[in-house]
């Protein structure tokens, strides 16, 4: 039988908000005493640079991993990727309490260009707003452990040999196991970070982050950014290129993205900040406008957004000449969905 | 035109929402006291009711700044939903309630008194852009039908 430790980041929320620190305090002290655990506590992956301590450690980590945070999975489990972080998306069974409705929100098989380089480990996303208290996390984190455990023996089971390829320079080995004395298979080959280096506060970053499994590689989003955030990597799929040239507070490229595959996860509104594609259900009602807000489409909002962001960098404004699809022309007129209709409800109203 | 001094009920459903009729209304679906070249505002007891308890409010602009009619200028979070908010008449910022920034339970518990929002200043003076109590209770009137489908749409 071979043990594994899995490894449980807490991924702090950016702020000093004392109820979401309160919970990841009771978390982390509820965590270090499970057995077979990792326990370690970063600053927001969001903010985190490629340099940062904690970025590092997510790196040196190569088993499955479990990742509590204050983002939707989505925005978490890509954040990641991009980051160099990479696995098979595990399934979290935690989900948002509020919601007494039918779970009909169930998001279509995705149809993107997916992930490349996956390794073969587990990451499991799981957002901190889902609960008030730690228990319902700790009992899913339980249930996760498990499911590794029993993942990896069948793995064992069925390639006889198990073998650790260790890639990258050497580590800090440190090879005991406190708990059992057995030599942990990523216990070996950790490099040991400090508390101190792991929690160096970065500074607050803003920049989109794209989901693979949703990307169709399209091209629109790098067409309409005006600032160079897009590029294409070696092999011709789009990538977040220079994320610093992106402007806070603009989700431009978001809303022109015909797939909902970019994401910013500190954003206000859930479907830009990596909500669950499809479950409008689960979420707030957005009263915008009801109480007064702009008729406006995405595409219109987005270019609005551009053309502010254009002026703030004293450049000319473009309106709709650059960088918008046609597709809206050409789109087959395809039966209304729920969405359709509510815009038409909305626009029919006299606000 | 009914009576002055009594206010209106709009029944929301099963719901009343109560409607001084002291009160001007704006559009936006906040009530509007008007003293001294200063308007004060607040939400109305239909937007509470569509929003219930208030858990969140954020304003992005300051006491001082010059509002366009319907400028953006705030987010609110409630435990049903969330909006950004809008400048309900052109003028200048004058006084924010500083007390909701802490505490925001008095818009549910109080909307008329201490759940006040802010005062402006009318660029127009008196009412300009308001409505009256029955003009208000018209316009809910008017959209209620339309409102509950886009309610029952979204949730």
């Amino acid at each position: 039988m071979s043990r594994h430790r899995l490894t449980v980041v807490i991924s702090q929320a950016a702020g000093k908000h004392p109820v979401k620190r309160a919970l990841e305090e009771a978390l982390v002290a509820a965590l270090i005493m499970e057995s077979g655990l990792d326990v370690s506590v970063i600053p927001s992956l969001y903010d985190l640079s490629p340099d940062h301590t904690g970025r590092l450690f997510l790196e040196s980590v190569h088993g499955d991993m479990v990742v509590l945070s204050w983002l939707f999975p989505r925005a978490a489990f890509w954040l990641l990727d991009r980051d160099g972080i990479k696995g098979h998306l595990g399934e979290t069974l935690l989900k948002p309490a509020a919601d007494d409705d039918d779970d009909d929100g169930e998001p279509e098989a995705p149809r993107g260009i997916g992930a490349v380089d996956v390794p073969e480990r587990h990451i499991y996303c799981i957002d901190l707003r889902d609960a008030a208290t730690h228990d319902p996390f700790i009992d899913e984190v339980r249930r996760i452990a498990a499911e590794c455990r029993t993942r990896r023996e069948e793995k064992d089971r069925a390639a006889s040999k198990p073998m650790m390829v260790e890639l990258g320079t050497s580590l800090t080995a440190n090879g005991t196991n406190g708990t059992n004395g057995v030599i942990g298979e990523h216990a070996a080959t950790m490099p040991t970070f400090t508390a101190e280096q792991l929690l160096q506060a970065p500074g607050r970053r803003w920049y989109p982050v794209i989901d693979y499994s949703r990307c169709t590689n399209c091209m629109e989003c790098i067409d309409f950014c005006l600032f160079g955030v897009y590029g294409v990597d070696g092999l011709e799929r789009i990538a977040v290129e220079n994320q610093d040239n992106c402007k806070r507070g603009c989700p431009a490229c978001s809303r022109v993205c015909p797939e909902q595959a970019i994401m910013f996860p500190d954003y206000k509104t859930p479907a830009i900040a990596g909500a669950p594609v499809g479950a409008i259900g689960s979420l707030k009602i957005d009263l915008t406008r009801l109480f007064g807000g702009e008729a406006k489409d995405a595409v219109a909002q987005a270019v609005a957004e551009r053309d502010r962001e254009l002026v703030a960098d004293g450049r000319d404004a473009v309106g709709m000449s650059v960088g918008i699809a046609k597709r809206q022309a050409d789109k087959p007129q395809g039966p209304k969905d729920d969405l359709d209709n509510l815009m038409d409800a909305l626009d029919s109203m006299d606000l | 035109m009914g009576s002055v001094s009594e206010p209106l009920t709009f029944m929301m459903g099963k719901y009343p929402a109560v409607l001084p009729a002291e009160l001007r209304y704006a559009r936006n679906h906040m009530w509007c006291r008007a003293a001294d070249g200063r308007a004060r505002f607040g939400f109305s007891s239909y937007a509470v009711r569509l929003m219930q308890d208030v858990y969140f409010l954020d304003w992005q602009v300051n006491v001082g700044d010059v509002l366009e009619v319907k400028q953006s200028i705030g987010h609110i979070e409630t435990s049903k939903a969330q909006s950004d908010l809008f400048a309900p008449i052109a003028g200048k910022l004058a006084v924010i309630n500083e007390e909701l920034l802490k505490d925001p339970s008095a818009i549910n518990v109080d909307n008329h008194g201490t759940g006040w929002l802010f005062d402006m200043e009318h660029a127009e003076g008196g009412d300009a852009g308001t409505m009256s109590v029955q003009e208000y209770y018209q316009f809910l009137e008017a959209n209620w039908e339309n409102t509950q489908r886009i309610l029952k749409g979204q949730i």
